[in-house]
This record gives C-alpha cells, structure tokens and sequence, in this order.
C-alpha cells in the first residue's frame, strides 16, 4: 500500500508537471502570420466533404498570401491555419473549439463542414467572442438563433430545393404534384426537408412518401420499393455524399422509374464521373457552379478558379470547396477593412461586408447567413458517355435546358 | 493500520486539493478536464458490473445519453414549451434567466440520475438472465435502437439535434461556464469514488464477485443472483445518467446518434478506459481513463487522419500484453505491494508438482 500510495504521487505529479509546461498559449496573430483555427472532418462520415472544405480553405490562403497577403496597418500579413480532426463528431468539434481558442490562442475562426458540427461549435466561438466565417453550415436554424459572431458565406438549407419543386409544378402545368421524400436523419437533410414541406404548402402539393433514412446511408431500398408502388411525380433524396452515390446506385439497379429526380451534393459526390450515365436527368442543389459570371481579382472567374483547382488537387472543385476558398476571401476583405485584429471590430467589418467574389457575392443579412447569393439547379446530362453537370435554373444563368421528364429505364440506352 | 489510513488521507487529501485547484493551475484545460472527470466516472461505474460482476455491457451508453436527453428537456419544459424550442432545430428562442438556467439543470440532473436508474432496473429485469456474450451482444443493441428511436422523436429534436440553453448571458465571465461544468464533473466524480469506495468494502462487492466466478454456486449458496445484479446495474446507471446530462449542458448540443447515443465511440471508451486500467479494481478505471483521455489529447492531433489506426493498435496492445490491465499487470509484478502474501514454499511445492 506504501509503494502504491508513492505510485501514485509519482503519477500525479507527472501529470501536473506535463500540464503544465504546455498550457502557455500563443498569440492570434504571430510574427507575420494570422493564424485561423478550424476543426475539419477529415475522419469519419463527413471525411470526403471535409477534405474538399480543407482544400477549399488551403486554395485560398496560398493564393491571398502569394498576391501580397492582407495588410493591415500598412504592414503585410499572412494567413495561417491551425487543422484538427473532428471526426465528423460534434461533441469533438466542440471540444476542439475549445481547444483552438484556449490552448492555441486562436483568436479567429473557419468553420468545419455540415450543420451539426457548426452548430456545436458556435456556441464556443460565441461565448469566447470569436469571430467564425463558415461556409458549410447552412441549417436554418444556426441563423435564427441571434449569433453575434457567426458569419455563413452560403444560403440556408431550407432554400436548396424549394425551387425544384416550384419547377416540377410548373412542368406540371401549374398542377399540385405528389412528392416522395427521403432524408438523412441529420441537421442539414432534415432543414432541407423543412424547405420541401413549405414548398408543398405553398404549391398545395401532396407528399406521399416521407421517409427518414440512417446516417451513413448506405441502403434507401424500402424507400425505392414504395416509390415503385406509388409512382410519384418528384422523388426528392438529400443525405450529404453517400446518400446521393447511394441513391444513384440503387435507382439505376432497381430501375426505378420517376418523373424527376431531385438531389444535393451530386457535385460532392462526383456523380456525373463515378455513375456516369446512370446518374443522367438528375437535378441538384448546388450553391455554385462554375459556369456562373461572378468574379474576384485573386481567383478570377468560376472557370479559372475550376483549372486551378484541377490542377492542384486533381479533379473539379466541389461547392463545398468553392464556398470555403470564399470565406477567406471575406476574412481577408474584413480584415482589412477593419485596419485592425482588434475581434470586435473585425467583427463589426463582417458585419458590413457587401462584396463579390468568383463564388458569388457575399452580404451578411441579420442572422449571419448570405443574403446576396441564389441557390442554383443542375442537371447531369451526358453526350455519349461524357456526362457533365449543366445548369438549369435560374434562367439567368441557365446554359440548357431543363429535361423533363426523365425518360423510363426501358427506354434508356 | 492506522499509518495505512494515514498515507491514505494524505493521498485522497491531495487528490481533492488538486482537483479543486486544476481549474485555476490549468484555466486552458477546463473542457478536457471537465471531460477526464466524466470519462472516470463512466470508466468506474463501467467497471461495477462489468469488472466486479463479471456482467459485460456495451449497453451502459444507453442511461447516457437518456441522461443528456432528460436533462436538457427538464432544463427547457420546466420554463418553456419544450416543442417550440426544438422545433425546426431551435427556430424560436427563448432565453433563460440565470436562475432558471440552474434551476433547471438542478432539477434536470436529478431526474436524469433517476430515469436511467429506473429503466435500468426494467431492462435488467428483462435480460439480466442472459450470461456471457449473450448479454455483451444484447446490450450492444441496446445503444443503437435507442439512438434511431431518439433521432425519430420531434419533440427533442430528432435529426435536427437539441441545442441546450446557453449559459445564461448575465455572467459576463466566459470563465465561468467551464469552472461551473468542471466542478459539477468533478463534484459527480468524488461522489461516484466515495460511493464506489464504499461498496468495495462491503459485502455486496463479495456478493457481486461471487457471481462473476461462478454464478451457479453464488445461487446454490442462496444468494439470488437476480435481484443483486440488476442493483448492480442499476448503480452504474444512476452515475452515467449524471455524465450524461453534464456532458449534454458542457457540449450544447445534442445529436441522437454521435453526441448521445454515441455507442462508437463513448460507449467503446468506457469498455476499453476500464480494461486499459484494469477492470475489478478500484483504482485500475481511474489510471485508465487518466492515461486514455492523455494519450487522446495529446497524441490524436500529432497522427491526424490516422488516430482511429493507433486506437485500434492500443486495443490490441493491451489486450495482448495486458490482458488484466495496468493494475493487474502491476499485481502480478509485484503482488507484495498490493498486501498479497506469497508463500514461497507453497509456490515451491506447486512448481514441483507441475
């Protein structure tokens, strides 16, 4: 028992010992750097989409600190990003959080990728005063809930595919229509749900099938089964990149045949090139494409921002991707704005940004969110066996047209 | 005797000292810490019926996260219509006042240890009467089918997530928060040893024990087998209630399959802190937990993408090499220090026998 109790003073001290040696905190910005702290998923579920914000993030601050950096008080500075894994788990993110703002001394913040993570960690970077500039946290409800310093440089879940609804009416000659629905059982599907139930609302339509799928979808086939049965005119399906790879997969199998197809993250999921024709007719959300005019001096347009991208990462940016290169661009815009890296009145320049970059312009309205910015609809069409994601709505923007309705399985080569 | 007692108050004396002053030597660990103090809890009470009783539970995950869950809707329903605050993920706000905030959770994590303690024992009632893996596997579902119903469930969220109240905004300290959540953590975990301490020098663990050897004698020996192991089901249960809700109000959000029902990850780590430590001791789930939480902490960041490869790894160390844990392996080494008396002829005369 002596010895144990000695084993035991040895540990404890260690540990206090340990502690503290590292628990001296280092400064927000350092020597020439600013330095950015972001918890990504570069694990688990979210871990593709994580990478693609990752990539989006590190594009960006190469670039800015290649073309002169953000000057601030006459001096020149560069950017700088802290990365850790939070595993695609919010109760992680939030500990990471923490953790970037108390151990590193971050002093600003990138967000990580979905809503459920960006929903822990706001109330962190909220109660610390921290500053956060997301781009991949769109549920609704993040902006309704009076966050001071949460800034989201894309449109709100609910509005990703409203509009396809509004579309399937119209194709419908002004018709309610019937509605089949399946959703990720997570903050982001389930907002993007919300938007599909007004739609329904406000265009009287019925919605027939309305089924809640696992996360990490990886089988919707009961819900295939009774789209089969009760031959809807829309079948709506949103749940991140598996859920749209898993839907593909398994309507081309079953040969389900529907109307029209509405989706979110084909673009992520790279459908177009891992299903090829299998995914042709399939509408997405999308909250940018590159096709679209807008234009910034440090990525130029959404077609050199595509080359860049290609080939730096090797394959075509995502949105995902886009929308997180933009959030720096907004950083850096505040920053020096502001001519300071006091937070609040970084903060304050957030507040008032009104810019445009190759993403799209970027206003904040009073919940944080991105007032400035439509949400955008393609569609994957192919030419022989070369498929491609075109963009259909809005008609400012649109290169095709909309192909209504997707011909039967028996009738596709 | 009396010296043993002696270096054993200075030692508990110590612990207490230090972990009322690590909030104030450490102020930029108070989460981790706040977290440390949760895991040893969840890695002691594991240990109840897992390590004394012999009883396996990857189901403890379950009174966890039904902990988180009651503690945030109590904190909400008693002040607010708990529907319209979870409605759309939080569309309405509502804000509380700074003693409705704890109130509320007072009230909240009193039901909190209540509830999962209650549904322990009608659940243990049920499958209590299955042994071995038959039990592991049983309670393993446990975790998952709670998680789907609570992701299926409007009023708290389902997939949207329950965010909890916020900290209420009248305490300007940003401080605060952490030293609060810390404390409550470490106040659960004294509570939890003392408890724990207590039932191992009683004869409800010898009972317990008994039926980890051999559960057929402990009933031949008229000792119903039933009615203590569901008690000892039920300890385990009130304790992680208690984490749960703590953790819920410390994270902010809760999302029904990876912050509560989080049978991946917490539900695993309870298992593993407990076995790492040494499972049946008293002080095995406390070194785990304490080693776990550091190497996570401080080796996770440095193998990004990879740590899930080095946890699969540690398992697989300890398992192999030590297969009792540390204490155990400590016990083994030197069993004179743990007042083991070895008879050095006995053990002579064994290994001539052989």
């Amino acid at each position: 028992m002596n010895k144990l109790v000695k084993i035991f003073t040895i540990f404890i001290s260690a540990i206090t010992i340990t502690l503290a040696s590292i628990s001296s905190s280092f400064a927000k910005v350092e020597g020439e750097y600013i330095v950015l702290g972001s918890a990504i998923s570069l694990t688990g579920k979210y871990s593709s989409n994580g990478v693609h914000t990752q990539n989006g993030y590190n594009m960006a601050v190469e670039r800015i600190n290649n073309m002169g950096g953000v000057t601030v008080g006459g001096k020149s500075y560069k950017f700088e990003i802290i990365y850790y894994d939070d595993e695609s788990n919010p109760k992680r993110a939030a500990q990471l959080a923490e953790r970037l703002i108390k151990q590193d001394g971050v002093h600003y913040m990138l967000g990580p990728y979905s809503s459920g993570l960006t929903k822990a960690i706001a109330p962190v970077t909220e109660k610390y005063k921290i500053p956060m500039v997301e781009a991949n946290g769109a549920s609704r409800s993040l902006f309704t809930k009076g966050y001071k310093y949460l800034f989201a440089v894309l449109s709100p879940a609910n509005q990703y595919l409203e509009v396809a609804i509004d579309l399937a009416v119209e194709k419908n000659g002004g018709k309610p229509v019937r509605i089949a629905q399946a959703f990720e059982q997570d903050a982001f599907s389930q907002d993007v749900r919300l938007g599909i139930l007004d739609a329904a609302k406000r265009t009287g339509s019925e919605i027939i099938i309305d089924d809640k799928l696992p996360k990490e979808l990886n089988d919707m086939a009961a819900t295939l089964a009774k789209v089969k049965a009760t031959k809807p005119d829309v079948l709506v399906v949103s749940g991140h990149t598996k859920g749209a790879l898993t839907a593909i997969r398994q309507i081309s199998e079953m040969k389900v045949d529907v109307p029209m197809l509405a989706m979110t993250h084909c673009d992520a999921a790279k459908l177009s090139k891992q299903h090829g024709k299998k995914s042709e007719y399939a509408l997405c959300a999308s909250q940018w494409h590159k096709n679209l005019s807008y234009k910034d001096k440090f990525f130029g347009s959404g077609k050199k921002y595509d080359k860049d991208f290609k080939k730096e990462f090797g394959y075509a940016p995502p949105y995902q991707s886009a929308e997180s290169s933009a959030a720096l661009l907004v950083f850096k815009d505040a920053f020096e704005r502001a001519n300071s890296f006091d937070r609040d009145k970084v903060r304050d320049a957030l507040k008032t940004t009104e810019m445009q970059t190759f993403y799209g312009n970027i206003k904040f309205g009073p919940g944080g969110q991105n007032v400035a910015k439509p949400m955008i609809l393609f569609q994957v069409r192919c030419k022989g066996d070369a498929c491609e994601n075109k963009v259909v709505a809005p008609t400012k923007w649109a290169s095709d047209k909309f192909y209504h309705p997707i011909p039967k399985w028996s009738e596709r080569s | 005797m009396n010296a043993i007692k002696q270096k054993d108050l200075i030692l508990y004396s110590g612990l207490i000292i230090l972990g009322l002053a690590a909030p104030y030597l450490f102020s930029a660990f108070k989460v981790q810490l706040t977290y440390l103090c949760v895991l040893i809890v969840l890695a002691m009470t594991w240990n109840l019926q897992g390590g004394e009783m012999g009883y396996n539970s990857f189901g403890n995950i379950l009174f966890y996260g039904l902990g988180m869950y009651l503690t945030a809707s109590v904190q909400v329903g008693m002040f607010f219509p708990l529907a319209e605050w979870t409605e759309s993920g939080g569309e309405k706000t509502f804000v509380h006042t700074t003693s409705q905030y704890f109130q509320g959770i007072g009230v909240g994590l009193l039901v909190a240890a209540i509830i999962p303690t209650i549904v322990a024992g009608a659940i243990g009632y049920a499958i209590l009467g299955l042994r071995g893996h038959y039990f592991a596997i049983c309670t393993l579902g446990l975790g998952i089918a709670a998680g789907e119903i609570a992701g299926g469930i409007e009023i708290i969220g389902a997939g949207q997530g329950f965010t909890t109240p916020p900290f209420p905004a009248e305490i300007v300290d940003p401080e605060a928060r952490g030293k609060f959540f810390y404390f409550l953590s470490f106040f659960v975990l004294v509570v939890a040893f003392v408890f724990v301490k207590y039932i191992y020098g009683s004869r409800f663990r010898l009972i317990l024990n008994a039926i980890r050897d051999n559960e057929d004698k402990a009933e031949a020996m008229g000792i119903q087998t039933m009615k203590y192991k569901i008690v000892g089901w039920m300890c385990s249960a009130f304790f992680c209630g208690l984490a749960g809700g703590i953790m819920g109000g410390l994270i902010g959000y809760i999302d029904s399959t990876d912050v509560a029902f989080d049978g991946r990850e917490m539900g695993v780590f309870m298992v593993l802190m407990a076995i790492l430590g040494g499972k049946g001791t008293l002080w095995g789930p406390i070194i785990g937990a304490t080693l776990f939480h550091f190497f996570k902490e401080g080796l996770w960041t440095f193998i990004l993408g990879w740590q899930y490869v080095a946890l699969g790894v540690l398992i697989v160390v300890i398992v192999v090499y030590f297969p009792e844990g540390l204490m155990g392996w400590l016990r083994e080494k030197y069993p004179e220090r743990f007042g083991e008396v070895i008879d050095e002829k006995d053990r002579k005369s064994q290994v001539e026998l052989k």
